[in-house]
């Protein structure tokens, strides 16, 4: 058996200050949560009729509510929406971000250089600059109220942020791709066969984030889609006023609920990807 | 270049004259034809809107609509969009021409030398190859190019126009030089706005960033501690706010803070008037409401990005530390700050740029209010903001787009300062 250390109450009242300060932190994170889980749960739909923080009844009308009473708010709908055009913007901006991190790690070629440049330029325009652009181009090829349009715009714009990737690829050897074309293979099957399942951290970092961006804009869809009935649900629950307020509430939990989940079954890797996009070449 | 015109031979002349030829003749079918078709499809682009297009771009448009004489008329905005478009085309146009000469005289190169022109099937298997980054790059570049380049091309020579107010199609739009710059900054009612917003916005970039920065910091450093038990448990809080879709929780918040809110319940419960923190003359309140839902919503990310920088800290220093009798403080000024502070400049960078553009917290919290003394903004608004109300909002679109060339020349200026007088620049190898 050890023997029983000599307790230091220094140490005593700095772990219980630690702890105090880690229960006030959990606190002021999870209490806006918690406000809104409760509320989506009220009885009765408007924020005036609260006592305080909690609502002064309980049932789970709201949430039948919002997929049974949609003449004027059809959240179904939005949701799907939602989910088509995130889930599509997804899978192309995964395929082009990784292999153009890909590329840009592993190759060298002629005008490298300069595509770095030009990305990084690129990132020093306000967002959404060329937002009127962007509407007038769509006017033109007719994509207004099309969810193909939103998804192009997404698609497009996801390989600008490579980087985070890129940084990914430059940590692994470059020996086992050497190896691999001593054996004979091409730059196509060095990818497919090697990089791909070594980067499945990284692919599933990348799904997640251009899963996410598309799922919680909110200005292009605002600008692009006009009728109510090709709108996103970020579009949607912003029309909702304070009368309405368990009713946004429970469309924001129901949304919420799958990415916080995603988010922390993946917290390792966020820190990882996070930490490879920090790490400048 | 100056080689190739000495050495060229007749295919590679042909080629110059009609792209592919010189291909066909080395009996290249496949490649000479895709040449072929290249060029085919560029004139009859041309000679159906391509020229049209071209020329548009210079005049936008002379012929003022007339509904009284059924006269159509220009649309200015779209000459202009669609005559970046067509530049674009034709840059991309030239590209092709120079590969397809190159080619020529890569095989004629080939041929002199006693080989045989490379096979189609050959070239195609080339194109997974030694040349795959070509075959994966020619989507995203071309994507890049349509949906961010030519936008941003776009508004950049809208800023130089007359375009918006009460100039909008069907009205002529026109080239007005450098009219618009001179409005924000010098005359009128743009700039006393202008300069009112870019001085908070300033300040909002630095607090904030500050906040979110030694926050994010100060948090992992607490999660850090040896005695913590159940770090993924703790952590999990921050995470919970950082997965929550940013629009969420800014309308949440703006719940929590509204006349009904349960801040202003507690608030009448206590006897006192409900206050409007996010009213029109709530101007500090509602400023510091927005840095602390800023650092809500932020600070968690900033944690994670330092936790994962701490584990790459070298631990022996701190041993050594121990050693000769370092406080914790002490280890904290002198290695854990330096580390930290060097790994993350580029971020820190990045952050600053980012809380300087930060359209969400004041779009939701406070969007389209507009203040007296203020030209369609509100004393919270950013510039980015300020550019959204005007450009999207109210049709001031060359105003708009000087605007977003404005924070662009900040924004790329404070970064590069930054990044040239980084620890991170100047000593590249502290700690390798």
């Amino acid at each position: 058996m050890k023997k029983r250390k000599p307790i230091h109450w220094g140490s005593v009242a700095d772990t219980a200050i630690t702890y105090l300060l880690l229960l006030a932190v959990g606190f002021v994170f999870f209490f806006p949560c918690l406000w809104l889980i409760l509320a989506s749960f009220s009885s009765s739909g408007s924020i005036y009729s609260f006592q305080g923080f909690f609502p002064s009844g309980y049932s789970v009308d709201s949430f039948r509510k919002l997929f049974t009473d949609t003449a004027m708010y059809d959240y179904p709908r939005w949701f799907g929406n939602s989910l088509f055009i995130a889930t599509m913007s997804c899978i192309f901006g995964t395929m082009l971000t990784i292999l153009t991190a890909y590329c840009m790690s592993r190759f060298r070629f002629k005008s490298r250089k300069a595509l770095m440049k030009t990305t990084l330029v690129l990132g020093m325009f306000p967002s959404f600059m060329g937002m009127t652009a962007v509407y007038l181009l769509m006017t033109q090829f007719n994509f207004i109220n099309n969810h193909w349009g939103l998804i192009l715009i997404y698609t497009a714009g996801a390989p600008l942020g490579y980087m985070v990737q890129k940084g990914f690829f430059d940590s692994i050897p470059n020996t086992i791709d050497e190896a691999a074309r001593l054996d004979g293979a091409t730059n196509f099957q060095v990818f497919c066969k090697i990089h791909l399942p070594l980067s499945m951290p990284m692919i599933v970092y990348t799904a997640l984030t251009s899963f996410t961006w598309p799922w919680s804009d909110y200005i292009l869809p605002k600008l692009l889609l006009k009728t109510k009935d090709t709108w996103t649900v970020a579009v949607g629950l912003m029309s909702l006023g304070e009368t309405e307020f368990s009713r946004f509430a429970a469309g924001s939990i129901f949304i919420a609920v799958p990415i916080v989940i995603l988010y922390l079954c993946l917290a390792k890797h966020l820190i990882s990807g996070n930490v490879a996009g920090a790490v400048k070449e | 270049m100056r080689e190739l015109m000495k050495n060229a031979n007749g295919r590679v002349t042909a080629s110059m004259l009609v792209m592919g030829l010189g291909q066909l003749c080395y009996r290249q079918w496949g490649k000479g034809l895709m040449y072929l078709a290249v060029q085919i499809g560029y004139i009859f682009y041309l000679v159906t809107v391509g020229a049209r297009d071209l020329f548009g771009f210079f005049t936008l448009g002379s012929v003022e609509s007339n509904p009284w004489y059924g006269i159509e008329g220009d649309n200015s905005v779209i000459m202009l969009i669609m005559g970046v478009l067509a530049w674009i085309v034709t840059i991309l146009y030239i590209a092709v021409y120079l590969s397809n000469i190159k080619d020529v005289y890569a095989t004629q190169k080939r041929v002199a030398a006693g080989g045989r022109p490379a096979r189609f099937r050959e070239e195609l298997q080339e194109l997974l190859d030694g040349k795959f980054y070509k075959t994966v790059l020619f989507v995203p570049v071309v994507g890049v190019c349509v949906f961010n380049i030519l936008p941003v091309v776009f508004m950049i020579l809208v800023a130089f126009t007359n375009y918006g107010g009460e100039i909008v199609p069907p009205a002529l739009v026109d080239w007005v030089g450098l009219e618009n710059f001179r409005k924000i900054l010098a005359l009128g009612e743009f700039a006393p706005t202008f300069f009112k917003i870019l001085g908070w916005n300033f300040l909002w970039a630095l607090l904030s960033t500050a906040i979110n920065y030694f926050g994010g910091l100060s948090l992992a450093l607490l999660l850090n501690k040896k005695c913590v038990r159940g770090k993924a448990f703790w952590r999990a809080f921050p995470i919970l706010a950082y997965a929550i879709p940013g629009f969420i929780t800014l309308l949440g918040f703006k719940f929590m803070f509204s006349y009904g809110g349960p801040i202003n319940h507690y608030i009448t419960e206590a006897g006192r008037q409900a206050i409007g923190f996010l009213d029109l003359d709530a101007k500090w309140s509602a400023r510091i409401i927005g840095l602390l839902v800023n650092a809500w919503i932020s600070i968690p990310s900033s944690m994670l990005l330092a936790t994962g920088i701490l584990s790459n800290a070298d631990q022996s220093q701190y041993e050594a530390a121990r050693l000769d009798g370092a406080g914790a403080f002490q280890q904290f000024r002198y290695l854990t700050l330096p580390f930290v502070v060097f790994s993350t400049t580029p971020v820190l960078i990045s952050q600053f740029i980012g809380n300087f553009n930060n359209f969400g917290i004041f779009y939701f919290l406070r969007g389209g209010l507009y203040i007296d003394g203020y030209f369609l903004a509100s004393d919270t608004d950013l510039l980015i903001n300020w550019l959204y109300n005007l450009s999207i909002d109210n049709n001031y679109y060359a105003i708009g787009a000087a605007i977003s060339l404005i924070i662009f020349i900040i924004t790329s200026l404070i970064s590069l300062a930054v990044y040239v007088a980084s620890p991170a620049y100047r000593q590249e190898e502290t700690y390798r």
